[in-house]
């Protein structure tokens, strides 16, 4: 298991996708350097891009003046958010290298570490509409990022853990279930947070 | 392992099943819902908390027949924001003579719990008929066949007596004036008369008030 | 019963699954419509009729009752069948229940469209109607235990306590809940005032979404998702304790509906435990659906209805874990009255109920009529617009709802309101025009759907099937019949 010291065939999966997974699938990663390499970069870029958009543009949510933050509160938020991207990410990999057995699949920690990250590459470069804080463009901007996520979910897992594509289909399913557990989770633990304080006053 | 022996049981008899299942699932109404809904405070009238006269009555039934509690509450939360939009928040004590209660599930429109006396009669009606004519922005439908018909006198005394039936302390005058009372009205004018009183069974110093029943946001 | 000579009544599925199909189209298309109307409100033409008011209450009805419960008594009288070994209990019943609900579904929504509403949700049909679902839902209760009762296999086989909880409980429900005096045939007041009528209501409310949206198509995998995937269901003993403590915690769960109001605070804590302990049998039920599928993946190369009950385990498992977390007050606070709750709603109606009753569909309609499906690459399409179309709706709901509830309580730092009702309502129209978007898309898959079974079963009668003889092992005559028999795959020729 030699672990590779360019990490650019994973940035790369975005574009040539099957390439990357071939090569991943190959290589078998340690974890953690998928994670120093790869993952935390992609990671820090919503809670970056929230930031600076928040600072100069505030939320916009459509109801004429925007919400605007002090630096010291956009801080806050963005390191909230960091951590809950970093926890999603490693609960999603520990998920799905728990599932693994349940489809045949490999059980190899870097390959679920990397596939995932892999996955969440297009959301992740996607955040750059968050330089403009408005609700809806964001959400606009997302959708196809998300689209092609989901696609490489499905057509990496067979390749990437050496399963047939049907066996494929079923896992990357029940992670899809995860994954939407995840993103509603999200939003539930953003709502606890304003209400604790953290991010915009909710008078409540 | 015992407990599966005994649902071996269960699912072997139809009737122990039907018996299993109906015991199982009115444990929770039975202990939660039953004790809730006997329990004072729920139904104790606040101090200024009456009975719908015959007129205000018939709005009523315009609201719930057009479906209005499906785009409005009638449920002001004690919330900072929800208090200062709207007004004081909702007691228990205020809906003791509401047959069916209308708080509603969504607010694609405000609440409008403590409507009563914020716009003027000509507004409401202007509003009722084109919303768009006094919010532009509007998205509420029109509902201008409401001043096109009459007001339906026939079975309000019906109604009054149904209400008496379940406690409500209507007076053998009020039914027997209550036609009259709706006599050459418009179902748009026993709305609006519906729509000014809203709010007004709020007590400050009721009763019912406490935290007991009321909670701030944890 | 001498079962050589009786056929399956098969013939009241077919009926039952087309009606199903027939409402599933209308009720969606009058979504689509009051979603329209929600963008450009002028569309209802001064018509009362055509009011938002009055055609939400015929699109909730004509889901949960036109499309979902004759969904449910489809299936429900296909497998009770089945897992009895016996023909229905009183077929001419049955034949009452099968038309007799059309008519109510009809006659109801007509009612609906008049103004006749007790306006509590999901139970808006005057009390005449009230009267005409009970007396129907008995007799569907009369044919349904019926069968079970006369079978010639000793086990009740899993899906029937379903199925069985969904007709008890709602019986339950429904009766307790429209209790009202009559002031004339299309009038009634509720016999529940103020708070205790909302605490009543919602008991209802969230226990028909409990015991029929979600116990009633639990009841509907149980039973064809082992027979759709030709695998025993993963875990006997799971689904014993999964469906016991489902029946006993999804009851008190209701309140939550209600945080913040004026009913007694003990009533809501009490509701968010119970909500958030539901999440157990709930999850634990998509489990054994999961790891039962996970064993099917060949027939994935093959057959198209199976990705819908993948995808809607998937989405049940998303609504399962949505519902509890909206019930905790710091997220309710928020999420309350907005466009979230819809997008709950949706995520569970679409992902998992349409989803789970799409593939069951996909999979009984062709061998009800002994032919293939029409279309395999409609079919596959139809998956890709069901997809498509809920995650759409989700999204869109997800970022209005969040929006609305932070600027409602949107303060300034001098403590004033930030924004005005009307400002906030009108930022919604982006979204309100994405979830009508969603709402074609989903529909145009359902109609794609419709036209596929009418091809398939045009001109074709219902195949007859005999029940198997009493089984030597399973049969009322044995000791032993428990775990074998829960192997409905190996049944024999009984399908």
């Amino acid at each position: 298991m030699n672990s590779s010291l360019s990490s650019l065939y994973l940035f790369q999966s975005v574009f040539n996708p099957l390439n990357s997974f071939t090569r991943l699938a190959g290589n078998t990663p340690a974890p953690g350097r998928v994670l120093m390499r790869f993952t935390l970069w992609l990671l820090l870029l919503p809670p970056l891009f929230s930031w600076i958009g928040g600072y100069l543009f505030g939320w916009r949510l459509g109801a004429a003046e925007p919400l605007m933050f002090p630096a010291a509160t956009l801080t806050l938020i963005s390191a909230a958010y960091f951590v809950i991207l970093v926890f999603g990410f490693v609960t999603t990999a520990i998920i799905s290298r728990w599932m693994a057995a349940t489809y045949g699949a490999s059980d190899a920690a870097g390959l679920h570490f990397a596939l995932i990250g892999i996955v969440g590459e297009p959301l992740a470069l996607a955040s750059a509409a968050h330089l403009f804080p408005d609700v809806f463009f964001n959400v606009l901007v997302m959708i196809p990022a998300m689209i092609w996520s989901m696609y490489l979910l499905y057509t990496g897992i067979p390749v990437v853990l050496g399963i047939p594509p049907e066996r494929g289909m079923l896992m990357a399913s029940a992670l899809v279930g995860w994954l939407l557990v995840a993103a509603v989770s999200l939003l539930g633990l953003t709502m606890g947070l304003w209400v604790a304080g953290i991010g915009p006053a909710l008078a409540v | 392992m015992s407990g599966m022996s005994l649902h071996k049981k269960l699912e072997e008899n139809a009737g122990l099943l039907i018996f299993g299942i109906l015991f199982v699932s009115a444990i929770g109404g039975l202990v939660q819902v039953l004790p809730a809904i006997l329990q004072d405070s729920l139904n104790t009238a606040s101090a200024n908390a009456r009975v719908y006269n015959a007129v205000e009555l018939t709005g009523r039934d315009i609201y719930i027949r057009e479906g209005c509690s499906v785009c409005h509450s009638q449920q002001v939360r004690p919330l900072i924001a929800e208090v200062e939009r709207y007004g004081p928040y909702s007691q228990a004590g205020e809906f003791v003579y509401d047959r069916p209660f209308l708080w509603g599930s969504k607010r694609t429109g405000p609440d409008l719990h403590r409507i009563g006396g914020k716009y003027s009669d000509d507004w409401h009606r202007i509003h009722l008929i084109d919303p768009r004519s006094v919010v532009p922005r509007s998205i509420m439908p029109g509902y201008p066949w409401l001043a096109e018909r009459d007001v339906k006198t026939s079975d309000i005394q019906a109604k009054l007596r149904a209400l008496q039936l379940l406690g409500h302390p209507y007076e053998q005058a009020d039914i027997d004036a209550a036609p009259g009372q709706l006599e050459g009205m418009k179902e748009i004018d026993a709305l609006i008369v519906y729509l000014q009183m809203l709010g007004s069974f709020h007590a400050e110093d009721s009763a019912d008030g406490h935290s007991e029943n009321q909670s701030g946001a944890h | 019963m001498a079962t050589g000579q009786k056929y399956y009544y098969d013939e009241i599925v077919r009926q039952l699954v087309l009606f199903s199909v027939f409402w599933a189209v209308v009720a969606m298309a009058v979504g689509v419509y009051i979603s329209a109307e929600l963008i450009w409100p002028t569309i209802d033409f001064g018509q009362p009729w055509l009011s938002f008011g009055r055609l939400r209450p015929l699109h909730t009805n004509g889901i949960i009752f036109g499309f979902g419960v004759s969904a449910l008594m489809a299936t429900g009288f296909y497998s009770v069948q089945r897992t009895s070994h016996v023909p229905l209990f009183a077929p001419r019943l049955a034949w009452f229940v099968c038309y007799g609900w059309q008519l109510l579904i009809l006659l109801g929504g007509l009612s609906l469209l008049a103004g006749w509403t007790s306006s509590k949700e999901y139970a808006e049909l005057e009390w005449p109607f009230d009267i005409a679902i009970a007396i129907l839902w008995v007799s569907f209760g009369i044919v349904f235990f019926g069968t079970i009762a006369t079978r010639t296999i000793k086990p009740i086989y899993i899906s029937n306590w379903f199925y069985g909880a969904l007709i008890i409980v709602i019986a339950m429900l429904h009766i307790v809940n429209n209790l009202a005096i009559p002031v004339s045939l299309t009038k009634s007041y509720s016999i529940y005032a103020g708070a205790q009528d909302a605490i009543v209501q919602w008991w209802y409310g969230h226990n028909a979404v409990g015991f029929l949206l979600t116990g009633g198509f639990l009841g509907m995998m149980y039973y064809f998702l082992p027979k759709h995937s030709g695998r025993p269901i993963w875990s006997y003993k799971l689904s014993v304790v999964a469906f016991w403590a489902f029946t006993y915690s999804y009851i008190w769960a209701g309140p939550h509906h209600l945080h913040y109001s004026a009913i007694p605070e003990w009533v809501q804590s009490l509701a968010v435990v119970m909500s958030l302990i539901l999440l157990a049998p709930s999850w634990a039920t998509m489990v054994n659906g999961v790891m039962t599928v996970s064993g099917a993946w060949q027939k994935l190369k093959t057959d198209p209805a199976l990705k819908f009950i993948v995808l809607s385990l998937a989405f049940y498992g998303l609504a399962t874990f949505e519902g509890p977390m909206m019930s905790i007050r710091a997220v309710n606070v928020v999420s309350h009255f907005t466009d979230w709750t819809i997008g709950h709603v949706h995520s569970g109606a679409l992902g998992w109920n349409a989803m789970i009753t799409y593939g069951t569909f996909y999979f009984l309609m062709p061998r009800l009529v002994g032919a293939e499906l029409y279309s395999v690459r409609l079919a596959n399409i139809h998956f890709w617009l069901a997809l498509g179309g809920t995650m759409l709706y989700i999204i869109s709901m997800w970022a209005a709802g969040v929006s609305q509830g932070l600027l409602w309580l949107s303060v300034d730092e001098t403590g004033e309101l930030s924004y005005s009702f009307s400002d906030i309502m009108a930022s919604m129209a982006p979204y309100y025009a994405l979830r009508l978007v969603a709402g074609l898309v989903f529909l145009l898959g359902t109609m794609l759907m419709a036209y596929n079974f009418y091809m398939t079963v045009r001109g074709r009668a219902t195949v007859k099937m005999q029940p198997p003889a009493v089984d030597p092992v399973y049969g009322m005559t044995s000791e032993d019949a428990t775990v074998g028999a829960l192997r409905v795959g190996t049944l024999g020729a009984s399908t």
